[in-house]
């Protein structure tokens, strides 16, 4: 496939189109969906982690002036609806059996499996009267026992979750070939062996979970409002899977949607509760989660432990690379969660370096916890974790550079294109060029006054790098559909969901770029199942790989029509006709067209050959993308530690991105940035805890730690241009899960690279400042 | 939120009337910790007596030996004040490391004194200022004040009106604020005046303290080194998800130790 | 139910409202100024801050009637006319904001700082803004944005 570089609309920083209205207050989030007469829902949670659930009496609540429905497990199994299905592309254990598929329904049946899952729902004239109404529900649970950590579910008389799951396994997995890994282990010098912990996040978008349904009976349509990055994909499993009212009955569509990172990516009971309620009570339904009901409910993210091992030479050349991973299901098998430790941790295993052999291979038990879904980055972060945490590990242990290790074992340019040990099409990039960029503009020449400077102070100042490879995912279908309407804006209309990378602008540059339009004339729709036939929605940085080819493609097709009609009206054959800078022109004579003239003339047949019907410009299109893109780049970090009470300052941080083509800068470069914080706040502060008893201790923004202005640092984001990829038709290889993959061993790094003369040589995440002044304290102690 | 009724009192009679007509009344000053804690239904009065409007409540006095500061006075009016940064700069310092800006333009001194959170600053400042709670029925010693978690002297219906610093020759106070929160995790301050030293440490216990062994060892040396380790033992600190009661008891030496410095200048 | 009477945005309006009305709730829901945000229910987030009487307050920790005779401010009288605000151009050119949902009380609250501090510093702006979280951004640009801003507001 030939690369396709549009002459306009790529490398503008063009200022966002949504932000008008965001800044000034107009944006419109699901809590500002409201439908007349709508009534409001809550969900009655669990406060139990694994209890049966002997009786649920909801008499009294019923009574409650103002309560209209009150749904319980008894009455949900009674609809035929149902569970929620999983779409995990890994389906088998290593032997070939199924995995473990427990029934996912919307409301808890006859027992619940962690603190938070969904037990009754209540609608009412007023939330308040939810509230008061949820209060008078009593439901006698009998407490079970319950397992929340993943480590101690699979180990022998661990209380069982599942029935159909022995041991409370899901499902296993392996990648790569074990031979050749331990082959490569017997020939090494040195096998150094780190266990880890990739801590249990969750992804916090701004804007709690919440969705409003309607029902009209007249039609038996229904329509969904939902805080959602997945429309088209959801609607299919709301309406034919679960509710089974058949997807052409159910009208999915999000609105501005306040942050999602793979949160809200996945189905949920709530939206399918209401829509429900709203067949049942023929009125709208609305339901908004607060923020302690998101830290319960939305999925989480992580949560995986894994013995790490490389095997090097005394040269420092690596050999071979081995992996074992837990990680933690949750009670359910999420919407895709399964697929992150497994197939998803998988992928990029080693990262940008030469291996003769890696072996990966993991286990994924259920627990008493809410389900994992995939968090920003789904198993790269914890991939990337794996690879540049044992490299400084190693360094540490073998008395070698980190940086110096890194140079040596990269792979070179000239060994691409290349399929890596875990089979990922390698195609095109400069990973020797990125490290080394990496390192120049992260200032070495300040460092050693730096140093200095922390140390008059009594703190201890580390360097750390990681050079990171990742992957895109998420659907591989894109549509992007034009319609030029006859006030003379152009509505475009693309399967994405934006929910806050800035679609509506970069989609938007790329087609005002392609036909030489204004950026003004352009309607942006999305996350609608009316606008577009299929959607791919967000999720594996596909936004502009799928979503910007697409919309490339559409335009592509466009002027191919255009062309038509300009060699009608010219009299020329069509392949005479070019097309520059919104105009058709036939080189040699002074014929020229402008797409507008095009667009006008589009409606009226005698404007168009025969083989040409009125409105053949209006054009949908679907790209299909054939091979993921592999973004990678280098992260380098400093930070500042206070050896007494621990405390970690981020004091400079530096990045170059290998994403290809650079469509917009300014966009890309704020992917960047939210990553890394996103990724700071991993390897720092945030934690989801779970206490023996099941009970989520970290259940508010009261007790999970979010990043705020005064944690991070300044942050200098470049790029490396010259490697665009040809596996899509803009070159790009996606931005919007780097940041946070490469930022959690970075930052780490660097803190054991202050701590060394400590003897400090790794702290699981989140490096609280607790953690590490025990580090320090127990280093010492043992001298 | 349970329902509740409203009742806007104007001057301390009235509060007093207001709360004697209500079933179970509770005072609403600035409200940043009552009304997060209505929200959650962890409270339930029958009615919120309103402080916000009583007349004489608010305002800060500066004299030749001491501070004071009416209950109604806001976190950003102390941090801001001229006479408290130039005579206690850390008690300026402690009301503007509070909670967060919007926190502090709320928060009200008398309403963080009567709540007496364990974590929260203000109590640090009263004990280790050895400052007196002023009410509308007595006056308090700090020392006598802080009776244990949430808890206080002040009777039912007793109203904190104004809080009077001594001003100290030294002061200082260092925090350790909680990450998700900001509240102090373990909040030192210590104050010197002639020969007498006063630590208080907040976040660190079930309710502020003060550390006698500390202020022996700084009275007779006013310097960070007179501070040992292991003064405060660790066995009846909190002990949380975000520190253990060791972790804890290690802040507090490192934080007196920075607190002095502080207040060395 | 008290009525109350408040400025909001310059203009006055008299309503009754509850006893547990928030005075997030009275401007979201009564007023129907959906720019300001609800991203919490503890009070942490700031994504709520409106000014009363001049100064930021989390607005889901205010009683409606506590309000009763002051003077509101929400993201929706910042712009005059189409005209945006400074900060607000500044939060745009900067991409100062992704999803949005915490902008208008990020914007809010950088106003406030800089009427407060015109001169206001790096180190001082990442700490005026210790009371407003954003999951997307990474601060950066929200900082650049308040610093750009700040210039066009001293003129």
């Amino acid at each position: 496939m030939a690369t396709y570089v549009a002459r306009n609309g790529i490398g503008e920083n063009q200022r966002r189109v949504e932000d008008v209205r965001f800044l000034t207050g107009h944006g419109k989030y699901i809590d500002d969906v409201n439908i007349e007469n709508q009534a409001y829902a809550m969900v009655l949670r669990s406060p139990e982690a694994h209890a049966d659930i002997k009786s649920i009496d909801v008499s009294e609540a019923a009574a409650l002036d103002g309560v209209l429905l009150i749904v319980t497990g008894d009455d949900w199994k009674s609809t035929g609806y149902d569970p929620i299905p999983t779409k995990s592309a890994v389906r088998t254990f290593i032997d070939g059996s199924d995995m473990k598929v427990p029934p996912h329904h919307a409301l808890a049946i006859d027992r619940v499996r962690y603190v938070g899952q969904p037990v009754a729902l209540v609608v009412a004239e007023t939330q308040d009267i939810c509230r008061d109404a949820m209060e008078l529900i009593e439901v006698d649970y009998e407490s079970l026992p319950s397992v929340t950590h993943q480590s101690e579910a699979i180990k022998e008389g661990a209380p069982q979750i599942w029935d159909i799951a022995p041991g409370n396994v899901c499902l296993d997995f392996e990648l790569g070939d074990e031979e050749v890994q331990k082959k490569a282990f017997a020939d090494a010098d040195h096998v150094i062996t780190l266990n880890m912990v990739n801590n249990r996040v969750t992804a916090t978008p701004m804007e709690p979970r919440g969705a409003v349904a309607d029902f009209d009976p007249e039609t038996g349509k229904f329509t969904l409002w939902n805080s959602s990055q997945n429309i088209h994909a959801n609607r299919d499993t709301i309406a034919d899977v679960v509710l089974k009212i058949g997807k052409e009955n159910l009208h999915h569509i999000a609105p501005d949607v306040g942050g999602g990172f793979g949160g809200k990516n996945g189905v949920y009971p709530e939206p399918i509760l209401i829509l429900h309620a709203a067949k049942e009570l023929k009125r709208a339904v609305k339901w908004i989660n607060d923020r302690s009901e998101s830290f319960l409910s939305d999925t989480h993210g992580r949560d995986q432990v894994s013995k790490v091992q490389i095997a090097l030479d005394n040269d420092g050349t690596f050999r071979g690379l081995r992996t074992e991973s837990v990680g933690n299901l949750g009670a359910f098998c999420g919407t895709v969660g399964s697929f992150t430790p497994t197939g998803g941790s998988s992928r990029t295993q080693g990262g940008p370096f030469k291996f003769d052999g890696i072996y990966y291979t993991a286990i994924a038990p259920f627990t008493n916890t809410c389900p994992l879904d995939p968090y920003r980055g789904a198993g790269r972060p914890e991939g990337s974790y794996h690879i540049d945490r044992i490299i400084d590990y190693a360094a540490a242990q073998l008395g070698m550079d980190p940086i110096e290790l890194r140079r040596k074992n990269l792979i070179p340019p000239e060994a691409l294109p290349m399929k890596s040990p875990m089979g990922l099409d390698i195609d095109c990039g400069n990973f020797p060029e990125v490290f080394e960029e990496t390192i120049r503009i992260s200032d070495r020449e300040g460092y050693a006054k730096r140093v200095e400077a922390s140390e008059a102070k009594g703190m201890k100042r580390g360097f750390g790098v990681c050079m990171y490879l990742e992957c895109t995912g998420g659907g591989p279908k894109e549509e992007a559909k034009v319609t030029f309407l006859d006030n003379g804006k152009v509505e475009l209309s693309v399967g994405t969901a934006s929910t806050g990378m800035g679609h509506e602008t970069v989609h938007a540059q790329l087609l005002a770029g392609h036909l030489g339009l204004a950026m003004e004339d352009i309607v942006f729709r999305q996350s609608d199942t009316d606008a577009t036939e299929i959607g791919g929605g967000h999720g594996g940085s596909r936004g502009l790989e799928v979503g910007g080819s697409a919309v490339t493609q559409t335009s592509r097709q466009i002027i191919e029509v255009g062309k038509k009609i300009a060699a009608h009206r010219f009299d020329v054959d069509a392949d005479k006709v070019e097309f520059e800078d919104g105009r058709f022109h036939v080189p040699g004579t002074n014929h020229t067209m402008t797409i507008r003239d095009a667009i006008d003339s589009q409606n009226d047949p005698d404007n168009l050959p025969d083989d040409l019907e009125p409105g053949c410009m209006n054009i949908s299109s679907v790209f299909e993308r054939g091979i993921i893109s592999i973004p990678n780049g280098g992260h380098a970090c400093e930070v500042e530690v206070d050896p007494e009470t621990g405390t970690i300052k981020v004091d400079g941080y530096w990045v170059v991105d290998d994403f290809g083509t650079i469509v917009n800068e300014m966009l890309a470069s704020g992917q960047v940035m939210g990553g890394i914080a996103q990724g700071l706040g991993q390897a720092l502060m945030e934690d989801i805890y779970y206490d023996e008893s099941g009970q989520l201790v970290t259940g508010s923004l009261m007790d999970y730690a979010l990043p705020r202005a005064d944690d991070m640092p300044r942050m200098v984001i470049a790029y490396y241009e010259d490697a665009p990829t040809e596996k899509n038709l803009l070159g790009v290889k996606g931005a919007g899960e780097a940041g946070c993959v490469g930022a959690p061993p970075a930052i780490v790094n660097a803190v054991c690279d202050a701590l060394k003369e400590y003897g400090v040589h790794h702290i699981d995440m989140p490096l609280t400042p607790e953690k590490v002044w025990k580090a320090i304290r127990d280093a010492k102690a043992t001298g | 939120m349970y329902d509740f009724g409203i009742k806007n009192p104007t001057s301390i009679d009235d509060v007093k009337a207001a709360l004697g007509d209500a079933e179970d009344g509770q005072f609403l000053a600035g409200g940043q910790t009552l009304i997060p804690v209505l929200k959650q239904r962890l409270a339930m009065p029958s009615d919120l007596i309103s402080l916000s409007r009583v007349d004489g409540l608010s305002g800060i006095t500066a004299g030749g030996d001491s501070i004071s500061i009416k209950a109604m006075t806001r976190h950003a009016e102390v941090a801001a004040n001229a006479d408290i940064k130039s005579a206690i700069p850390a008690l300026a310092k402690l009301a503007g490391g509070i909670g967060d800006p919007h926190v502090r333009n709320r928060g009200t001194i008398g309403g963080s004194v009567a709540n007496n959170d364990p974590a929260a600053d203000y109590p640090a400042a009263v004990l280790g200022l050895g400052a007196t709670v002023i009410t509308n029925e007595r006056e308090i010693d700090a020392d006598n004040f802080f009776t244990g978690m949430f808890d206080t002297a002040l009777n039912e219906g007793e109203l904190i009106t104004e809080i009077s610093f001594p001003i100290p020759e030294a002061v200082g106070y260092i925090k350790f604020p909680n990450p998700a929160t900001r509240y102090a995790l373990v909040g030192v301050m210590v104050a010197k005046f002639g020969n007498t030293v006063r630590v208080a440490v907040t976040g660190a216990g079930p309710c502020v303290f003060r550390v006698p062994e500390m202020e022996q060892a700084l009275t007779a040396s006013f310097s960070p080194d007179s501070i040992k380790d292991g003064l405060v033992p660790a066995d009846d600190l909190n002990n949380d998800i975000h520190a253990s009661r060791e972790y804890r008891a290690h802040l507090i030496g490192v934080l007196a130790r920075r607190a002095v410095a502080e207040a060395n200048g | 139910m008290p009525a109350i009477t408040v400025r909001v945005n310059g203009l006055e309006v008299t309503k009754e409202v509850g006893a547990r009305t928030l005075l997030s709730t009275f401007i979201r829901e009564q007023l129907k100024l959906t720019g300001t945000h609800v991203g919490c229910d503890t009070s942490q987030c700031g994504a709520c801050v409106v000014t009363l009487d001049g100064k930021t307050v989390k607005s889901c920790a205010v009683f409606a009637w506590e309000a009763d005779g002051a003077d509101i401010g929400t993201i929706e009288g910042l712009a005059d006319g189409d005209k945006m605000h400074p900060m607000q151009e500044a939060f745009r050119e900067h991409h100062g904001l992704q999803c949005g949902f915490c902008t208008p009380g990020m914007v809010m609250t950088a106003v406030s700082l800089v009427e407060n501090n015109p001169d206001i510093d790096e180190d001082g702006i990442r700490h005026g803004l210790e009371g407003n979280i954003c999951r997307c951004t990474g601060y950066q640009n929200i900082i650049d944005a308040v610093k750009t801003g700040a210039k066009a507001m001293r003129g």
